[in-house]
């Protein structure tokens, strides 16, 4: 009886294994079939109808269901995988010597200059070199940036208006007003979450100081995250600013749209006068060996980087486009955002050298 | 003594069996499993953690034992450990001498709702709670309306974890203690009531001892969930009371600061398998013997005391309320908008279909779940079988290289599942020879290999439980009367241990289902497993309606978990699954 069952289960998830891969072999010819048809109306700039796999952090709320079909449209078959971003950092990390990925795009300058020292990348100088700012790039071409993140810091506006909301972040720490009023994260795994700590550091730099910063700055971090709300797992941070419990919070800019529409609330934009971090997407291509033809890799980020696609991508998901010829297309919430605040001017070569063992310090000792 | 008399028969039988010759390559076979994926990917990733620059590094022992957050969470651990070892098997007999040993009204029902634990635990779990005791929570609006000075902060802490995860931690007695709990002899039940034995003291004096066994297992993996818990103190611990597995993980994700997780995951290894080691002295010196040869199946036992009888009535219905009231909340609540979820309120206008049809709807969304069920299903078939197999060896032949195969087996209880998939990746990234000169990493065979392998030491210690569990003059029997060693396994021994071996089968592959950690490094791009689907629907950065989507997950996640359970042990089919 029971041996009787045993092989009825086993039989029956050996059933469903045949019929999936049927089935998903069956439906996956069709789709091919359809694109295929579709397709024949655009212009073809792929060479080659071969699987292109991408790698991104950068493609939730069907911002890559979108390229993939955009993509589709002018002949390249993406793949794309989509994970957060230091599970991404890591996994391409873990893959250098076999590499899975042929492109990547996502993630900070900071991930991108280790990969590119762990030699996991090839160059590659795209066709809209020239539509980006001077100097905006990798200067050995190993990475092109896409897009920009600034990390900004919101009021709900029910609770705070202009002149009552805080102007700067040490305001947070330093006024006891806000004491307990605003967001602090539970782990600093998150690129935005460390950008507010090295937003915080990186105004306490100090050569003598332990690990490069002074120990004013220490008592700075210190003071922000004793003195904030640090929301447990499974409360919502952002139910919590829309609905004033906790009224301030930060997000990154490409996000703010969303989690407006969401909540159906608009959060007030703090600014302040020594400008707010922002974090660059990059795009390259992952170190295949030698022997590897790049070719469709090139035709796929001269497009992807390109103003008609980035300025779509702008209009549809609301980021704010590196290429100049692109930026009009980003919404007018995008434009205003990026109006009204100003980049922070950082030392990235000396944040990415540092980052990792700051967040470990206050992991360990002040948390 | 008497027990190595037969064995030393068996093997002699056994000289001319052509079953002697394949064994070397059995032992070999193993050999190379144990070294390929247990041992090499494992001093791989622990050789590029704690060596740095090419010389050892021992600074992260220092940072660990200076930092007062981590010892303190260490010390949470070992609390949480040690107390849920003992509120979680508390409560666990009580539910199964509810549901299976008194004689209680509605016992039927309450046996669901204690099971429901089986489906629903880890976050959505912990989540439900929340929609209960938390801030804005049900009870607590009833109880601030009530006394208004009440704090709505009071499901926070030590308190409120264990509360927690005591209920949710009691699955597996509802599987396993029940399953023991029917080979109890229900004569000598009996032959003691007539001597007048009170309802507790059968319990205390026989009862209790023929569950022994189960018991010490249950014990082992309950301490190891304690020590490493995850979602419950990140959702309700507070600030006071953190626990270390949120911070081996927040380590692991970050190359440079691997060495700290790999080196709090090995002390905890170590508690563990000190006390695994202990268990299985103990075992060596227990004979397990459950009265006599001729079982009569137990009766339910009226509670004669009136007031008694109330009180257990009481407590096993309030009980049942406990356990089921999170599960109708997020039943509920999946229903609902997001602005609902997120703030704990129910209106009528919330209610909505849309979450569910954005996911049933998605073309793409059902492959996830395909994957899912193919890897988790083939994963737990192949570890059952193969475990089926090596603790029958280990029973069988007991001598220095099985005890230490077995301990082997445990190794992947030592590190987490992170860094071990990490150990596998970066070992299998090129041809080697341990490997026959094939690359695993960016194959579908990765995935499915780190599936099986974290299996392993649960599988292994539930099946070897259950082979031990077994009256071996039942086999002697079988040999006696002329059946050879696979006729007796197929037909006497592999029918009695073939619940518990279902059991886990099932357990695993819910676990499997929507697993995310291993996963999302392992994962062949063009298959997408669930949890990784899940997780990016639901991260923390994507906007749409996320914790709509993951409520519906995880309500279809439950539905996919029950319908295997009901494989397994629904249709009025009565397993006993005992250890």
């Amino acid at each position: 009886m029971i041996v009787k069952k045993i092989l009825f289960t086993m039989l029956a998830v050996l059933m469903l294994g045949i019929i999936t891969a049927c089935s998903s072999a069956g439906s996956e010819s069709k789709n091919n079939a359809e694109e295929s048809q579709e397709s024949n109306g655009g212009e073809q700039i792929a060479s080659s109808d071969e699987a292109l796999i991408v790698y991104t952090n950068s493609a939730s709320n069907g911002r890559g269901d979108w390229l993939k079909e955009k993509a589709g449209e002018v002949g390249f078959n993406l793949e794309i995988v989509e994970m957060g971003g230091s599970d991404l950092f890591n996994r391409l990390l873990a893959e250098k010597n076999n590499p899975i990925a042929d492109v990547t795009f996502g993630m900070s300058q900071m991930d991108w200059q280790t990969l590119k020292q762990e030699e996991a990348l090839v160059a590659y100088e795209p066709s809209w070199i020239d539509e980006i700012p001077d100097g905006s790039s990798d200067s050995d071409n190993f990475y092109h940036p896409i897009a920009e993140q600034r990390i900004i810091m919101l009021y709900n506006q029910d609770t705070y208006d202009e002149t009552t909301a805080p102007q700067d972040w040490p305001d947070l720490w330093e006024n006891e007003e806000f004491h307990g009023l605003y967001h602090v994260p539970s782990t600093l795994s998150g690129g935005t979450d460390r950008a507010v700590i090295y937003n915080i550091l990186t105004r306490h730099l100090d050569e003598n100081g332990e690990l490069g910063v002074s120990d004013e700055g220490w008592a700075a971090v210190q003071a922000y995250i004793e003195n904030g709300y640090t929301t447990p797992d499974g409360e919502d941070r952002i139910a919590n600013l829309a609905d004033g419990t906790i009224p301030i919070s930060f997000y990154y800019s490409s996000g703010i749209p969303g989690i407006e529409e969401e909540f159906s609330f608009e959060a007030g934009i703090v600014s302040p006068e020594i400008g707010v971090p922002a974090t660059v997407e990059q795009v390259g291509i992952m170190n295949h060996g030698d022997g590897q033809d790049y070719t469709l890799a090139h035709e796929f980020i001269d497009w992807f980087g390109s103003a008609e696609i980035q300025g779509e991508w702008a209009n549809n998901f609301g980021s704010l486009p590196v290429n100049k010829l692109a930026v009009d297309q980003a919404t007018d919430r995008m434009k205003e955002i990026g109006q009204s605040t100003s980049v922070q001017e950082i030392d990235y070569d000396l944040v990415g050298k540092y980052i990792d063992e700051w967040v470990e310090k206050i992991e360990l000792e002040i948390y | 003594m008497s027990r190595l008399k037969p064995q030393k028969l068996n093997q002699r039988n056994k000289a001319h069996n052509p079953k002697r010759i394949l064994l070397p390559f059995v032992y070999l076979a193993i050999a190379w499993f144990i070294i390929a994926f247990l041992i090499v990917p494992n001093i791989n990733i622990l050789m590029s953690t704690f060596l740095k620059d090419g010389s050892f590094s021992f600074d992260s022992i220092e940072k660990i034992l200076s930092s007062e957050r981590a010892m303190d969470s260490l010390k949470n651990s070992f609390i949480l450990a040690f107390s849920l070892a003992i509120t979680s098997n508390i409560v666990g007999i009580f539910l199964v001498l509810c549901t299976d040993y008194f004689d209680i009204k509605g016992a039927k029902i309450l046996r669901i709702g204690y099971s429901t634990t089986l489906v629903f635990g880890g976050i959505i779990l912990a989540n439900g709670y929340l929609f209960i005791y938390g801030k804005n929570g049900f009870i607590t609006n009833v109880l601030t309306s009530i006394f208004p000075n009440f704090n709505e902060e009071w499901f926070i802490g030590y308190p409120a974890v264990l509360f927690m995860m005591t209920f949710a931690c009691t699955s597996l007695h509802m599987i396993f203690l029940r399953g023991a709990l029917s080979n109890v002899d229900y004569q000598t039940v009996e032959a003691a009531k007539n001597m007048g034995a009170s309802p507790f003291y059968i319990i205390r004096k026989i009862v209790l001892p023929s569950l022994l066994p189960v018991l010490f297992t249950l014990t082992i993996l309950l301490f190891q969930t304690g020590l490493g818990a995850m979602s419950g103190p990140l959702i309700v611990g507070g600030e006071n009371f953190q626990t270390i597995s949120p911070m081996i993980l927040t380590f692991s994700q970050r190359p440079a600061s691997r060495d700290l997780a790999a080196l709090l995951s090995i002390i905890l290894g170590i508690v563990q398998l000190i006390l695994l080691f202990m268990v299985m002295k103990a075992e060596k010196k227990t004979n397990y013997i459950s009265g006599s040869k001729v079982k009569m199946k137990l009766k339910k036992q009226k509670i004669n005391h009136p007031v008694g009888n109330a009180m257990m009535h009481i407590v096993a219905w309030g009980l049942f309320v406990i356990y089921t009231v999170p599960v109708i909340i997020v039943l509920i609540f999946s229903f609902t908008d997001s602005y609902s979820i997120s703030t704990g309120t129910l209106s009528l206008s919330s209610f909505t279909l849309e979450n569910y049809l954005s996911i049933l709807t998605d073309s793409a969304s059902y492959r996830p779940f395909l994957t899912s069920v193919i890897y988790a299903g083939l994963a737990s078939i192949i570890v059952v079988i193969a475990m089926l197999f090596i603790a029958r060896m280990i029973q069988k032949y007991r001598n220095r290289l099985t005890t230490i195969m077995e301990l082997l087996l445990y190794i992947p209880w030592l590190l987490p599942g992170l860094l071990f998939a990490l150990g596998l990746i970066i070992t299998y990234d090129q041809p080697t020879w341990l490997m026959f000169n094939n690359v695993l990493t960016g194959t579908t065979v990765i995935m499915l290999i780190a599936y099986i392998i974290v299996n392993i030491p649960f599988t292994l210690r539930v099946i070897k439980s259950a082979y031990y569990s077994f009256d071996e003059s039942l086999e002697e029997a079988a040999r006696n009367l002329g059946a050879n060693g696979f006729y007796t396994f197929i037909r006497v021994i592999l029918p009695i241990v073939l619940p518990a071996a279902l059991a886990v089968f099932a357990l695993n592959f819910n676990g499997h289902l929507s697993d995310y950690d291993l996963s999302v490094f392992l994962y062949h791009p063009l298959f997408q497993p669930l949890g990784v689907v899940i997780y990016s629907a639901t991260d923390a950065n994507a906007t749409a309606d996320a914790k709509a989507i993951s409520m519906v997950y995880s309500v279809i996640l439950m539905a996919i978990n029950a319908i295997v359970l009901y494989f397994v042990y629904g249709r009025g089919n009565k397993i006993n699954t005992a250890l």
